[in-house]
């Protein structure tokens, strides 16, 4: 049932066939465009929309003196200011004015026409120069700011070797391919969202509480959504614009945001500064870990990005402390991007690792074994399941590790300088309630239903092969709807936690359907069915098989349905996911340009449904690393206080040819207390570990030891 | 943003498109296959009233082979550059130099002459043209006029070209007898555009190197020729040795046009690089 | 606006647009063939990518009134879910797709990548599928489509 099966949605994706959120068809469909702040802060003193207008086409132009009022939403992140509503700008790009017309091109036309005074106000948008005003955050969701475990003054006193070291990190952006969009009709006093989004549910919260309607005139779809990476998982201010723009004017209204309004109308990975201490004893033991983080948020709202969460699990230390700090400045808010906290962290406390291997000239794989942690530094819980140490010897059997000379620039191929480097990754597990319901009809259908979201990580194909794993039937028999706030509930699609939590309650959900057949079958719940087909297959002691019309029909049922729910509840274990990542560079010696040749990761992530799938997953995340450690970069211009390059040849993805050689494999793991189906997340765990990675090859290529992102040219010359 | 609004004309004679851009006057904007053109509407860092689209007329479109010379019709595409049997034969470098533009798509659409109109200084062909003492023949309202290459590009974004002129072709000497040629081309990742390139041509008689042509992209307002690099390889033995020797007399003076964030070290060091590099790689084409 | 004929997967369209409207404005918005995608707009991301005359090229960096006279092939115009062409049949089988936005493009740039012939090696394949960016990263599966179908396409 479940293993290697193509994914169910691309026929109608490589045909074109799949409709995304901006798709839809409406005979009275309008098109929104929206004006955006070109300053960071500002005064808005003066409006003329006159001349917009005038444009052809033109229905309406809002700004905060017409627009609808709005309330504050509740029950979701809400990243943004709720727009429209004062005449104050907190940062470049948040939207000022929006245009509605019958034509896009009218639309766009006319957003060149508003015409907004604006009164400066001073802003600040490096948060290295507010680093003073940087406040201890209060517990965020995603534990406690500050953590510390055991003498941290004596472990450094005990050390032989301390490296005390600055790190960065670059600001960056999730880019997916299609921009953030909604299509927002209202008709008969019901508002309907088709949104590019990672969670239907949150739209819905934000935009019924902020339109103030019930949340049964609200329903929000997402049948496709076209990557996100976090970008799509809060809401944000322009899905409450079309929301209110539908509302106010009636009928359906397109709003697509373009590739330049992507760059601040969501948040962005934010740069960070973290400090490291690292000490060891001369034979390589750890005796004290900590690490400072600062980052910046926005003025009007709080995200910290978690870049110490992974060295408070990842080694055997018996003196940790983490402390993270924000400073506000004045930009969109920041947000999770794949991947959040352990992404940029990790490359922090991979290359000071490899720092102290080589001062203390241990071998770097030796030296992450010698500090292996068994059970949980920081909580002292013990791992729900923990597979590095397999990940670690097969990464280094595949990659030839062995076989690493331990100088540094000992190996040369003709003008290249190449170079060996590796590293761990953790990844905290996320994990959300979900609930799911199946149905089985007369025909053999088996119709599953969960609101959770596709955004390429494979849910269409895999939670039919869960259900047809526990029912016994092929997974074609299976489909699954997703999607729609009117289906069961359930979390984001965010913190690679879909699978494991959706899949935990449609595996219940199946169960439940199971269960139910066999009781109206048999009168034993407890029966054992099969479906194939038609036919049910119900073992109770004899085997009875059933045609589904005929058991249908004796019933008098069309169907019959069964609803399953999944709960995040042990808490006695610590939850991570981890790998060993490894990579081989090749850095020109004239032009110290590095390549990538090749990376090697095993990883320890639970059970795999999907083979097919999930390698997608982990070859994806390994280009995301090369990204990071290579290419992408948000320049801030803090004169103008806005990002320059806000398009895709400015900001530098990975393309096709930027990809070397990739080879990923998991090791064989079933995770009981993670999940009700083994698994544990695997969609951001194969961004991280990535970009040390290649930092360390890099230093064992060149020499030069790199300790900020993306590795610049001027690092290596 | 959207363009500015304008009116569409599509000439079938070059006689009507000089008519049509005489008629436009300032407005008047020739599109040939738009790859950089539509980028600049969308934008409006052009706002033509009129765009004169040259893409029908055949006379622009063909490769005519003269004695010594090849006139490469204006809207060829540089996917044509890169397959046409006449240019790789006898002008190889313009082949070379138009696999390095864009991507596959661009290079479908995107024209040798509309590239050269264009005089981005990080363009690709535009340094070739230069590289290969090209003429730009011009058709206008007083008739035809050739540019030498040297004189045509004056500025970035800027050329020779008159308001009411059209440029319908591009010629070539034809490669001669020792030559050969590389376009040696760097970009911080594969999708970014040109930070530096080299368009060599040298010709080698024994030992020695007896003739040099040397262009780099983007090291300036316009494509520019290394001169310094030319005159001291005349003469010089073939070695590794006097082509650095040679190639280091860049003197790291360039201003590039689009800095993408490097240093003018760094530039400056990646000129020499690459030239080095372009010299020792046309050797063994 | 320009009344215009538009050759659309071999079918005649009759519209009328205005001289700035794009090859993929008018497909999406005015035939509503929303199989192209519209990514950056300005010629960086290639999720626009069809055929005109048998050619790939962005259609967000072409003009809808100088396609007149010209035949046009979109995503939808190359095969159905149903009778898949060989490249996107390639697609599914090798997973060279996760949300599958940038794929329409992705389909339309290997069509073209295996018929230039541009399918030697890995590496050239590579080089010749780099203006289609896939920020899923399928990158590898991708290659691995575009070698089946290549190899599918000389026997």
């Amino acid at each position: 049932m479940t293993g290697a099966r193509p994914r169910v949605d691309g026929p109608a994706k490589v045909t074109g066939a799949a409709r995304y959120a901006a798709e839809w068809r409406a005979a009275d469909l309008r098109h929104a465009a929206l004006v955006t702040s070109p300053v960071p802060a500002a005064t808005i003193t003066a409006v003329d929309t006159s001349a917009a207008e005038r444009v052809p086409g033109v229905v309406a132009v809002f700004t905060h003196h017409n627009a609808p009022r709005l309330r504050p939403p509740v029950g979701a992140p809400y990243g943004g200011r709720l727009p429209l509503q004062d005449n104050r700008v907190h940062y470049e790009g948040e939207p000022v004015a929006v245009v509605v017309a019958e034509r896009l091109e009218q639309a766009r036309e006319a957003v060149g026409l508003v015409r907004l005074d604006y009164a400066p106000l001073s802003a600040e948008t490096d948060f290295r120069a507010v680093a003073d005003t940087a406040v201890p955050t209060p517990p965020a969701r995603w534990g406690p700011a500050d953590t510390t475990v055991g003498d941290l003054a004596a472990g450094i006193a005990e050390a032989d070797v301390v490296l005390r070291a600055e790190y960065s990190t670059a600001a960056r952006h999730h880019s997916p391919i299609e921009t953030s969009a909604t299509q927002a009709e209202w008709r008969d006093g019901v508002l309907t969202l088709r949104d590019a989004t990672q969670g239907v549910f949150n739209v819905h919260a934000v935009v019924s509480s902020a339109l103030d309607l019930p949340a049964d005139r609200v329903r929000v779809l997402a049948e496709y959504t076209g990557g996100g990476f976090g970008s799509k998982g809060y809401v944000w201010p322009h899905q409450v614009i079309a929301a209110m723009l539908a509302r106010e004017l009636g009928g359906a209204l397109r709003l697509v945001l373009t590739r330049a309004q992507s760059f601040t109308s969501h948040g962005y990975q934010p740069p960070t500064r973290q400090r490291l201490v690292l000490a060891a004893t001369a034979e390589g033991r750890f005796t004290a870990i900590r690490h400072d983080s600062l980052s910046p948020t926005s003025t009007y709202g709080e995200y910290v990005e978690m870049t110490a969460n992974g060295s408070r699990v990842a080694y055997a230390c018996p003196a940790i402390t983490t402390t993270h700090r924000v400073a506000p400045v004045a930009t969109v808010l920041p947000t999770p991007m794949r991947a959040p906290h352990e992404g940029p962290g990790m490359f922090a406390l991979e290359v000071a690792v490899d720092e102290v291997a080589c001062e203390l000239g241990i071998d770097p794989l030796e030296l992450r074994l010698r500090n292996h942690a068994e059970v949980d530094p920081t909580s002292g819980k013990p791992f729900s399941t923990k597979g590095l140490l397999a990940c670690y010897a097969e990464g280094a059997r595949r990659f030839g590790w062995a076989d690493r000379p331990r100088a540094t620039g000992s190996l040369r191929e003709g003008d290249q300088l190449i170079g060996w480097g590796m590293a761990t990754a953790v990844m905290a597990t996320m994990r959300f309630p979900a609930a799911a319901r199946a149905r089985l009809h007369a025909d053999g259908r088996v119709v599953v239903e969960a609101g959770c979201q596709e955004i390429g990580t494979g849910t269409y194909t895999i939670m039919p092969q869960l259900a047809a794993e526990v029912l016994g039937c092929p997974p074609e028999q299976v489909v699954l709807r997703l999607g729609d706030t009117a289906l069961p509930r359930t979390g984001m699609t965010a913190g690679s936690s879909t699978t494991l939590s959706v899949g935990s309650a449609v595996t219940a959900a199946a169960e439940a359907l199971a269960a139910r057949l066999a009781l109206l079958a048999t009168g034993d719940p407890t029966a054992a069915v099969r479906l194939d087909g038609i036919e049910l297959t119900v073992k109770n002691g004899a085997v009875e098989v059933f045609r589904l019309d005929e058991l249908f029909a004796r019933l008098g049922v069309d169907s019959v349905a069964a609803g399953g729910s999944w709960e995040p509840r042990e808490n006695q274990r610590s939850m991570h996911t981890f790998g060993a990542v490894f990579a081989e560079v090749a850095v020109d010696v004239d032009l110290p340009v590095p390549r990538v040749r090749r990376l090697v990761a095993v990883y320890s992530a639970g059970r795999i449904v999907n083979p097919l799938t999930a390698r997608g997953q982990m070859t994806g995340g390994l280009v995301w690393g090369i990204g990071q450690a290579l290419l992408e970069k948000s320049t801030t211009d803090h004169r103008l206080g806005r990002f320059v390059d806000k398009n895709l040849a400015g900001y530098r993805l990975p393309v096709n040819a930027d990809v070397p050689d990739l080879d990923v494999a998991f090791v064989e793991e079933y995770d009981p207390h993670a999940s009700g189906i083994g698994a544990r997340g695997i969609g951001e765990l194969g961004s991280v570990g990535v970009a040390p990675a290649i930092a360390n090859a890099v230093h064992h290529a060149t020499g030069k030891r790199v300790r900020s992102l993306p590795i610049a040219l001027e690092d290596l010359l | 943003m959207i363009p500015a609004p304008f009116d569409y004309t599509r000439p079938t004679t070059v006689e009507d498109a000089v008519t049509a851009l005489r008629a436009g006057g300032a407005g008047a904007k020739v599109i040939a296959g738009g790859q950089s053109l539509v980028r600049m509407l969308q934008r409006r860092l052009v706002r033509p009233t009129l765009l004169v689209d040259v893409g029908c007329l055949s006379r622009m479109r063909e490769v005519v082979e003269e004695p010594d010379h090849l006139v490469i019709g204006a809207t060829t595409t540089q996917h044509e550059l890169l397959h046409d049997a006449r240019v790789r034969a006898h002008a190889p470098l313009l082949s070379l130099v138009a696999r390095h533009v864009g991507d596959p798509a661009v290079r479908h659409r995107g024209t040798l002459g509309g590239s050269v109109a264009h005089a981005d200084p990080a363009g690709d062909p535009p340094a070739a043209v230069l590289a290969l003492d090209g003429e730009i023949i011009v058709e206008g309202p007083r008739g035809e006029r050739v540019i030498p290459s040297a004189e045509f590009f004056v500025g970035p974004f800027r050329t020779a070209l008159e308001p009411d002129e059209l440029l319908v072709g591009v010629r070539v000497p034809k490669m001669g007898e020792g030559w050969t040629v590389h376009y040696e081309k760097f970009r911080l990742s594969a999708q970014k555009p040109t930070l530096l390139g080299v368009a060599v041509m040298v010709r080698r008689v024994g030992d020695c190197f007896t003739d040099a042509h040397i262009a780099l992209a983007n090291s300036g307002s316009t494509p520019v020729r290394a001169t310094a690099v030319e005159v001291a390889l005349v003469g010089a033995d073939v070695t590794e040795e006097a082509v650095t020797k040679a190639a280091d007399l860049l003197d790291g003076t360039m201003e590039p046009f689009a800095r993408q964030g490097v240093s003018q070290a760094y530039l400056a060091h990646l000129a020499r690089v690459l030239t080095r590099r372009a010299v020792v790689a046309a050797l063994s084409w | 606006m320009i009344p215009l004929v538009l050759r659309v997967n071999g079918r005649e369209h009759r519209i009328e647009v205005e001289a700035r409207v794009t090859l993929l404005d008018a497909l999406r918005d005015v035939l509503h063939l929303t199989g192209t995608k519209k990514g950056c707009d300005r010629g960086e991301c290639g999720a626009c990518t069809v055929h005109v005359d048998g050619e790939r090229i962005n259609s967000c960096l072409a003009l809808a009134v100088m396609q007149e006279g010209r035949e046009v092939t979109t995503v939808e115009g190359v095969g159905t879910v149903g009778a898949p062409h060989p490249v996107q049949a390639a697609f599914v089988a090798r997973d060279a797709l996760q949300c599958g936005y940038c794929t329409p493009g992705q389909v339309m740039s290997a069509i073209a990548c295996v018929r230039e012939g541009h399918t030697g090696s890995d590496d050239e394949i590579r080089e010749w599928m780099s203006g289609n960016l896939c920020r899923c990263a399928a990158y590898e599966q991708i290659v691995a489509a575009v070698r089946d179908a290549a190899e599918a396409h000389r026997a």
